[in-house]
C-alpha cells in the first residue's frame, strides 16, 4: 500500500466513509483485547445504574475504527501520524458508526491535515472535534 | 476526588511487550465481522494497550487520587505516532497528570503520556487524555 501523492491531494478531498455496525459481541471482544473491562461496556444493569440507557462502546474502539478509515485512505497504518477527537455521545450496541474525513491543508513537507469525525446511524455525532495528520508520498 | 494537588503525579510502566497475538486480537475487535485490514501490523490505537492501559490502571488504583470508576467518562483523546510500533517491540510508558479542574460538579483530569522504545531510543507515541469524573450521586 502506498500513500496518495502530495501533488494529487487537494483541500476538500474526502476519505471514503467507513460504516460499521458495532455489536455487543464486538464490544466484548474489544474489552478482552484491550483489558478495559469497565462494566459500563459489558453489564447493562450496571450501565443503567449509572444513568446510561444500557451498555456503550469503548471510545477507543470507535477511535480504532476511525483510525482504520483514515489509515485506509493514507495507504496504511504507518502513514497515520496523529489522531485526536472528543467522545461526545455514546455509541450503543447495534448502532452503525460512520467515519468520515476531509482534507483541510497540505503542507510543504507532504503532510495532510484532515478534519475527521464519526456519527451514528441514529444521527448522534459520536466523535467530534477530530483531527488527523497523514504522511503523503512524494 | 482528584484535586490540583495531584498535578505532576507520574505513573511509569516499563517493559510493555507488544505481543503479536494481543495486537491481532485488538485489530480483530476493531474489524468486527470484517477482515483485518493489515493483519501483521499493530493498529495505531493499540497505544491504548501499551501506553494508556498500564499507566491509567495505576492512576485508577491510586487511593490518594481516589477516582471513582463508576462515575468515570473518557472525554477526549489524542495520539501522535512519531514512529511505528512493531510486534515484539518492548515499550516503556509514562503518564503524568497535567491539570485538574472542577466545574459544575464534574472533575476534569488531563494527562499526558509518552511511550518510548529503549532499543532505539525512539518515541513511538505521545498521547493526551481527558478523564471526566462525575460526583457521586
Amino acid at each position: 500500500m502506498t500513500a496518495p501523492a502530495a501533488s494529487e491531494v487537494a483541500v476538500g478531498d474526502s476519505v471514503a466513509p467507513l460504516s460499521r455496525r458495532v455489536t455487543q459481541e464486538q464490544i466484548n471482544a474489544y474489552a478482552d483485547a484491550s483489558g478495559d473491562h469497565n462494566p459500563i461496556h459489558l453489564d447493562p444493569d450496571f450501565a443503567r445504574s449509572v444513568g446510561l440507557s444500557g451498555t456503550i462502546a469503548h471510545g477507543l474502539l470507535e477511535m480504532g475504527i476511525l483510525a482504520e478509515a483514515i489509515a485506509s485512505w493514507a495507504g496504511g497504518n504507518a502513514n497515520l501520524l496523529s489522531l485526536s477527537c472528543r467522545f461526545s455521545k455514546p455509541l450503543l450496541p447495534g448502532d452503525t458508526i460512520i467515519c468520515t474525513g476531509t482534507v483541510i491543508s497540505v503542507d510543504d513537507s507532504g503532510v495532510a491535515s484532515l478534519e475527521v469525525g464519526a456519527t451514528s446511524d441514529r444521527g448522534d455525532r459520536v466523535l467530534t472535534n477530530g483531527r488527523a495528520t497523514v504522511r503523503l508520498s512524494r | 476526588m482528584p484535586d490540583q494537588s495531584h498535578v505532576g503525579r507520574r505513573y511509569t510502566a516499563p517493559g510493555q511487550r507488544i505481543a503479536p497475538e494481543s495486537a491481532l486480537a485488538t485489530a480483530r475487535a476493531i474489524a468486527g465481522d470484517g477482515e483485518v485490514r493489515e493483519p501483521g501490523a499493530v493498529p495505531p490505537t493499540f497505544a491504548a494497550v501499551y501506553c494508556l492501559g498500564p499507566t491509567l490502571a495505576q492512576l485508577f488504583s491510586d487511593s490518594e487520587v481516589g477516582i471513582d470508576l463508576a462515575g468515570l467518562i473518557h472525554g477526549e483523546q489524542s495520539f501522535e505516532w512519531p514512529e511505528p510500533v512493531h510486534p515484539g517491540d518492548v515499550i516503556d510508558a509514562t503518564a503524568e497528570i497535567t491539570s485538574v479542574d472542577t466545574r459544575r460538579g464534574m472533575t476534569f483530569v488531563r494527562l499526558a503520556m509518552e511511550a518510548t522504545r529503549p532499543a532505539d531510543n525512539a518515541v513511538v507515541c505521545r498521547a493526551t487524555s481527558l478523564m471526566i469524573v462525575r460526583a457521586p450521586a
